[in-house]
């Protein structure tokens, strides 16, 4: 590690992550669409506050795999534990990850039917059981945040992607999650407001939030990623550190991978 | 998360000011010779397609007026029945009821329009253009209709002078900022006040109902009777009073309580109105008392109780259990002998604890609960106890109304109460509980596959059978219930569509942020759902109103029965079946497309927020 110093420490070396205790523990998961494997035997841990950046070319079961973490799909075999809470169909299981994990989407899926502030205050008033007040000054104050507190009162239909976006993380934090997902937050953008939604992904990296990111953005896994896995045909390929992974990775499909994207 | 701060907020920003921003070309508004030029004249081929339109629409038109017009036509057994249309032989000694009701439903009426802020101002100019072109209309009248020829002079005359007071107000007012404008609601009221003024003056006719002799209706010509014209005088006065008080209302007070008390109130006005036309006054107080009120009591006071405990979110697991053993208790009841009002109101509880973990929430969430269940049980229980309380007014025939009156009642009923069943049927088709899935489907699958008439005639004849000793059931309840359950197996396959246009991506970002299913369902779904599905679902509400017109065959006088059957046989107005048909239709069609305006209003409405 002492060859490839960054010229900015990443968010693993601002925090000590060697106490923290596991997050997501997967062991052998593997899921199966009628005969295609799109995960074959998927086993990784992430740590409390570390941020791990899942890369891999179309088709390799990144997706798949991160929405198997809060149970939109669902895994056949194999072991999959959120915070000490094992998923199985247990409802009760579900419901109780699925309120400590946020999740991001490609497509925003914001409710279109509800203006800015309700799709954000609409989760913590009935599932986390807050008072109306309560809740809407939170989401006003998340949405401050995340820069767009004058748009309250519109409704999604009325916003730019970027701006959509970065509701959305407004959205899936009013549920004050310990565990935040993203499944490729930038792939239906436009470069203009790429920016703007990874710097708000950014600062929450670096207050502490475990995360795991699926995305093509190779300037942003470097800057915010503790950890990198690389994917492919269902299966991790490599596992790293960030340094390590860009600048002396172990297989060779990994070093082929990035001679064409970087 | 403490030092979370974000710098990006200027990094979407909008052009800068100074560069200038281009309008829109101005859209060319053409002469009235030079549009004609373009659009139907643009082709020799146009030309003929226009010619050709023109006279096939002139030779209709006459035909039309023809009909209309020929001194055979009797239209005076239209005008003079118009009683009987309305509410047939309805006793003219209790019609002080009828009035009542017409005058609960124009004072909601007058101050929901005030309150929601309906109308808008429309430029006088406008009304000039539209005055125009109704003397035009007149004026083509007059020339197509068989006239004599001082009668068309006549016409023509009146036709002009419609036609010159537009040109007048069209030419008059300013333009722009200063150009005068005037309220559609006034517009709407002058246009009624001169409809009743001409109750007064013109001689339309009317008709006494003598039980005792045969015809037992007769008609007079005449200036419509004092119990009619005063009346409907009254009644504009109330519905003009009723605005302005609305006015003041939404002035003085804060707009969301008075829009929900209206909200009930309209929802509770149906039951409340027909139970008054229906009831005699010296109703059996003493079976209300002894059964009635300890039923409602009881399961008033143990039902919040339980509802509060089972809202509360720490209750948990332990809730479900005891909603789901209501919901086997309430079953068991059908298998004992006991008051079907028991039965339904434990069946009712069932349903809200089993919804209860959904609202579940802090001490003002909970008591709303509770008060909603109040709510629930007090409506449910007064209507039971009303059905079974059978009509005490004297009414000679099988109903104790008839005409518009149930054709609208049924309508009205039909799709409040069906409405309800049809998203729950929809929701359990598309459900991933199998038992509610094949039952739904099962249902939908058989409602749909008989015939309408059969249903009506099973429930009018049949069900009235198959009931427990000691209840009664109206035969229009029954004939209602049978168009309730028609029409929401139809109406259930309409929203499903609606259902399925939700995205994945939607049920999965409700999935995401922790919401159960029914949370999911009530917030995020159905309002998506039912908004794609407003233009199938009030084709469905216009094609239950029409529908209504199968009560003919099971011997109910609705509207299309009295103007097919009822006029044509009076005496003095024997073969007027096809005037009376002309007038029907017209009067269906006002409705029709009231509800199809509305829609279109709702539509614009509810299309807020999407782009």
């Amino acid at each position: 590690m002492t060859d490839a110093t960054p010229a900015e420490p990443t968010a693993g070396q601002i925090r000590d992550l060697s106490r923290g205790r596991d997050m997501i523990v997967c062991e052998d998961v593997s899921k199966w669409y009628g005969d295609f494997q799109a995960l074959d035997k998927v086993s990784a841990t992430i740590k409390e506050q570390e941020v791990v950046v899942v890369l891999g070319p179309s088709g390799s079961g990144k997706s798949t795999w991160i929405r198997c973490i809060n149970r939109l799909e669902i895994h056949q075999e194999g072991r999959i534990v959120v915070d000490d809470v094992e998923l199985t169909n247990d409802l009760r299981n579900i419901e109780k990850v699925r309120s400590e994990v946020g999740m991001v989407f490609q497509q925003f899926n914001l409710f279109p039917h509800l203006n800015i502030l309700d799709n954000v205050s609409l989760a913590p008033i009935w599932v986390r059981k807050k008072p109306r007040a309560e809740a809407e000054s939170q989401a006003m104050a998340l949405l401050e945040r995340v820069g767009i507190p004058e748009q309250a009162q519109k409704y999604p239909g009325q916003l730019s992607g970027g701006q959509q976006q970065r509701v959305a993380i407004a959205r899936a934090l009013a549920m004050e999650p310990r565990i935040m997902l993203f499944d490729e937050p930038t792939s239906a953008l436009d470069p203009e407001m790429i920016k703007e939604v990874l710097d708000v992904i950014k600062t929450l990296a670096l207050s502490g939030m475990t995360m795991m990111v699926v995305t093509h953005e190779m300037g942003f896994a470097k800057e915010v990623a503790d950890r990198l896995i690389f994917m492919e045909g269902g299966q991790i390929v490599e596992e790293n550190t960030t340094e390590l992974f860009f600048s002396n990775p172990t297989e060779d499909r990994t070093k082929l991978f990035l001679s064409q994207i970087l | 998360m403490g030092g979370f701060g974000i710098g990006s907020r200027n990094s979407a920003v909008v052009p800068s000011a100074n560069v200038p921003i281009a309008a829109p070309p101005e859209v060319l508004k053409l002469p009235p010779r030079e549009w004609v030029k373009a659009n139907l004249f643009s082709s020799p081929f146009n030309s003929v397609l226009t010619l050709l339109t023109t006279v096939v629409l002139l030779a209709i038109f006459r035909g039309f007026l023809a009909f209309v017009f020929d001194p055979v036509r009797q239209w005076d057994s239209t005008a003079t029945n118009l009683q009987l249309f309305m509410t047939r032989a309805y006793p003219d000694d209790q019609y002080i009821r009828i009035w009542f009701c017409v005058a609960v439903i124009l004072i909601l009426t007058g101050v929901s329009m005030a309150v929601w802020r309906a109308g808008s101002t429309m430029p006088v100019a406008a009304i000039g253009h539209k005055l125009l072109g109704t003397g035009a209309l007149l004026v083509l009248l007059a020339l197509l209709a068989p006239f004599s020829a001082s009668a068309t002079i006549q016409w023509l005359v009146a036709a002009l002078a419609v036609a010159a007071t537009g040109e007048v107000l069209r030419r008059s007012p300013g333009k722009g900022e200063d150009e005068r404008t005037v309220s559609t609601l006034t517009v709407l009221v002058i246009a009624l006040a001169g409809l009743v003024a001409s109750l007064w003056v013109v001689p339309y006719g009317h008709h006494t109902y003598i039980a005792n002799r045969v015809p037992r209706v007769l008609a007079e010509p005449g200036t419509v009777a004092l119990t009619t014209k005063l009346p409907w005088t009254v009644m504009l006065l109330i519905v003009v009073t009723a605005y302005f008080a609305g006015r003041l209302m939404r002035d003085r007070l804060p707009a969301n309580p008075i829009r929900a008390t209206l909200m009930v109130l309209w929802l509770l006005a149906p039951p409340v109105l027909v139970y008054l036309v229906l009831r005699d006054p010296d109703f059996d107080i003493g079976h209300v008392v002894g059964t009635d009120l300890p039923i409602f009591l009881a399961y008033a006071t143990g039902g919040a109780a339980l509802l509060s405990w089972l809202t509360r979110p720490s209750t948990g697991e332990a809730g479900r259990i005891i909603a789901v053993l209501i919901l086997l208790v309430g079953f068991c009841t059908f298998l004992t002998p006991m008051r079907m009002v028991v039965r339904i109101d434990m069946l009712m509880l069932a349903v809200f604890a089993l919804a209860a973990p959904t609202f579940a929430g802090g001490p003002r969430a909970r008591k709303r609960y509770a008060v909603g269940w109040l709510g629930v049980l007090g409506v449910a229980s007064w209507l039971i106890t009303s059905i079974n309380t059978p009509s005490t007014v004297e009414v000679p025939g099988g109903f104790f109304i008839g005409g518009l009156s149930i054709t609208l009642m049924v309508a009205v009923f039909t799709i409040l109460f069906s409405f309800p069943l049809g998203i729950g049927l929809a929701l359990a088709r598309t459900s991933s509980m199998p038992i509610f899935r094949h039952l739904s489907t099962g249902f939908i699958e058989i409602v749909r596959g008989v015939p309408l008439i059969t249903i009506l005639i099973f429930f009018s004849i049949m069900v009235p059978l198959f009931l427990p000793t000691g209840m009664h059931l109206d035969e229009v309840t029954a004939v209602i219930i049978g168009y309730v359950l028609f029409s929401s197996a139809y109406l259930a396959e309409n929203v499903r569509g609606g259902l399925q246009s939700v995205t994945r991506g939607q049920h999965e970002a409700a999935d995401a942020v922790g919401m159960t299913t029914a949370q999911k369902t009530v917030f995020i779904v159905l309002p998506q759902a039912l908004r794609v599905s407003i233009p199938p679902l009030v084709g469905h509400c216009i094609g239950v109103f029409k529908e209504t017109s199968l009560l003919a065959i099971i011997g109910v006088f609705d509207l299309l029965y009295i103007a097919r059957i009822v006029i044509p046989g009076q005496t003095e107005f024997m073969g007027s079946a096809r005037e009376n048909l002309l007038f029907v239709s017209v009067i269906y069609w006002i409705f029709a497309y009231q509800l199809s305006k509305a829609s279109q209003r709702l539509e614009r409405r509810t299309g807020l927020g999407e782009r």
